[in-house]
């Protein structure tokens, strides 16, 4: 049996894989430990993993793409290029492809460092922000924030965006925010009119 | 009713001067808000734009005075006109030299420059004018026309609060809260059911024991999910093995698609690593390596 990383996609390899993932170790329990998604761009506490140490982090704003390389301007003035691989997972509001990656778009990578001077990234995160915000109105497919002295408009994304309520599990049930809520918001930042998709939005923390 | 405008301008704009020149130049905000004002990227200081303020909230207060104590007279309609369109002049020029700066006009204002700080300034511009244009006293035409004042000032204070970014708590919220419980949530009906999202599980899956056995192996952030059969598959990529025996793998979890964190008992999660290009099962000793490090039983 032969298997691409690459067509992971595709219908036959999800039956693959499906039937390679039933087939695999049961564990059962829970850890307090904390995981390498989305919201760990952001994180500050040192990984558990041996091979994270071994990642490079980059940051900033992509000015050119070229195959498979991602030119970034970082926020500091520094410059690097990121290798996209099969193996490397995009984020933009969903986990999704790297055709989905534009120029102008800010960006996080992790990845590690490769001989020719690129990242070979494992994850990226295009345009991910993570906001403390009010909210200031309801409307049926967006939402009107305030951040600091900056209004923000904060498009709700059918099956995507997310509300945790009180520290509880998320759930696509939107009906509970209020207006005047203080709101925890991660999303992605929509470069064309700075406005916000909101993925997951937190109240009452 | 045109009479009545030109008679009670001089009241509205002392309304309008009196509050924002007292919050300058009496607040203790004034010299806290400067830093971030665009007057102070304009003479470099935050002391000195402190200091301007302050000389504004004073000659607004003047102006305030004047409106009302001499009404009949031309020149404080036409100072006050004056002041208006060097406000509108500020207002363009720190729009164009600092957009996100304050622009300091109540100096308690913490909002960038917006169209309604231009609007006030065009208001008091226009005001000015009218009350330079005005004879008779305000006082008379109030004594005179009571209810139609009231009417006008009432209508005059509405408009000058809509254009006030500062009170927008004590009406916009509250009025956007009332039109919710009008017209009832635009949200609801968002949930489906008992419809668990897959960031959901994800954060399960992260705080899952299954996660922390694999997380030797994992390197990317989720590639793709999908369900079959009431399983929720999630499909990450990473390396397992080190140095020259370095093999891309795909690592995936099984979880019940129904369960959330906030589901009763334990995760149960089914993992799996295939090699990425020959689909063999690897990486067997980590997964059954669980660790010992377990979270810490909750007593009921």
């Amino acid at each position: 049996m032969t298997y691409r990383q690459n067509d992971h996609r595709g219908p036959g390899r999800r039956r693959f894989l499906t039937t390679a993932a039933l087939s695999g170790v049961t564990i059962v329990g829970a850890t307090a430990l904390g995981g390498i998604d989305a919201d760990a761009a952001f994180a500050s506490e040192p990984s558990l993993d041996p091979a994270i140490p071994e990642s490079s982090f980059v940051e900033g704003r992509i000015t050119g793409i070229t195959g498979s390389v991602l030119q970034v301007a970082g926020s500091y003035g520094d410059h690097a290029r990121v290798r996209m691989t099969n193996a490397t997972s995009v984020w933009k509001a969903r986990p999704t492809t790297a055709a989905e990656i534009e120029v102008g778009d800010g960006l996080y990578a992790r990845g590690v460092p490769m001989p020719d001077g690129t990242v070979a990234a494992d994850a990226v995160w295009v345009n991910i922000v993570n906001l403390d915000t009010r909210i200031r109105g309801i409307a049926k497919s967006r939402l009107h924030l305030s951040h600091g002295r900056h209004e923000i408009v904060g498009h709700v994304l059918p099956d995507t965006t997310n509300a945790s309520y009180a520290g509880r599990a998320l759930t696509s049930d939107l009906s509970r925010l209020r207006i005047g809520q203080s709101a925890q918001v991660l999303g992605a930042w929509r470069p064309a009119d700075d406005s916000v998709d909101i993925v997951r939005i937190s109240v009452g923390h | 009713m045109l009479s009545l405008t030109t008679h009670l301008m001089p009241l509205v704009l002392a309304g309008l001067l009196g509050w924002s020149g007292s919050v300058k130049l009496f607040r203790r905000d004034t010299v806290r808000q400067a830093p971030r004002t665009a007057l102070a990227r304009m003479l470099r200081s935050s002391g000195r734009a402190a200091l301007v303020l302050r000389a504004v909230g004073a000659l607004e207060l003047l102006l305030t005075a004047g409106l009302l104590a001499l009404p009949a007279s031309p020149v404080p309609g036409a100072a006050t006109a004056v002041l208006g369109a060097g406000f509108l002049a500020y207002l363009g020029y720190g729009r164009a030299l600092a957009p996100e700066s304050s622009c300091g006009c109540s100096a308690n204002e913490d909002t960038p420059i917006t169209w309604r700080a231009f609007a006030r300034a065009a208001v008091v511009l226009a005001g000015g004018a009218t009350a330079a244009a005005a004879h008779g006293a305000w006082w008379s035409t109030l004594s005179a026309r009571p209810g139609g004042s009231l009417l006008f000032l009432a209508v005059a204070a509405v408009v000058l609060t809509a254009l006030s970014v500062d009170p927008d708590r004590w009406w916009l919220l509250p009025l956007r809260r009332l039109g919710l419980r009008v017209r009832g949530h635009p949200l609801f009906g968002t949930g489906r059911g008992d419809h668990v999202p897959v960031a959901a599980s994800v954060e399960l899956l992260e705080r899952s024991l299954a996660w922390q056995t694999a997380s030797p192996v994992v390197r990317s952030g989720l590639l793709d999910h999908w369900e079959e059969d009431g399983w929720r598959i999630l499909l990450y990529s990473g390396v397992h093995g080190t140095r020259k025996e370095a093999r891309p793998v795909s690592v995936l979890f099984a979880l019940d698609a129904t369960a959330g964190r906030d589901s009763p008992g334990e995760p149960v999660v089914r993992v799996s690593c295939v090699d990425a290009d020959s689909g063999e099962p690897v990486a067997q000793e980590v997964l059954n390596a669980v660790p010992v490090r377990r979270a810490l039983p909750t007593v009921g």
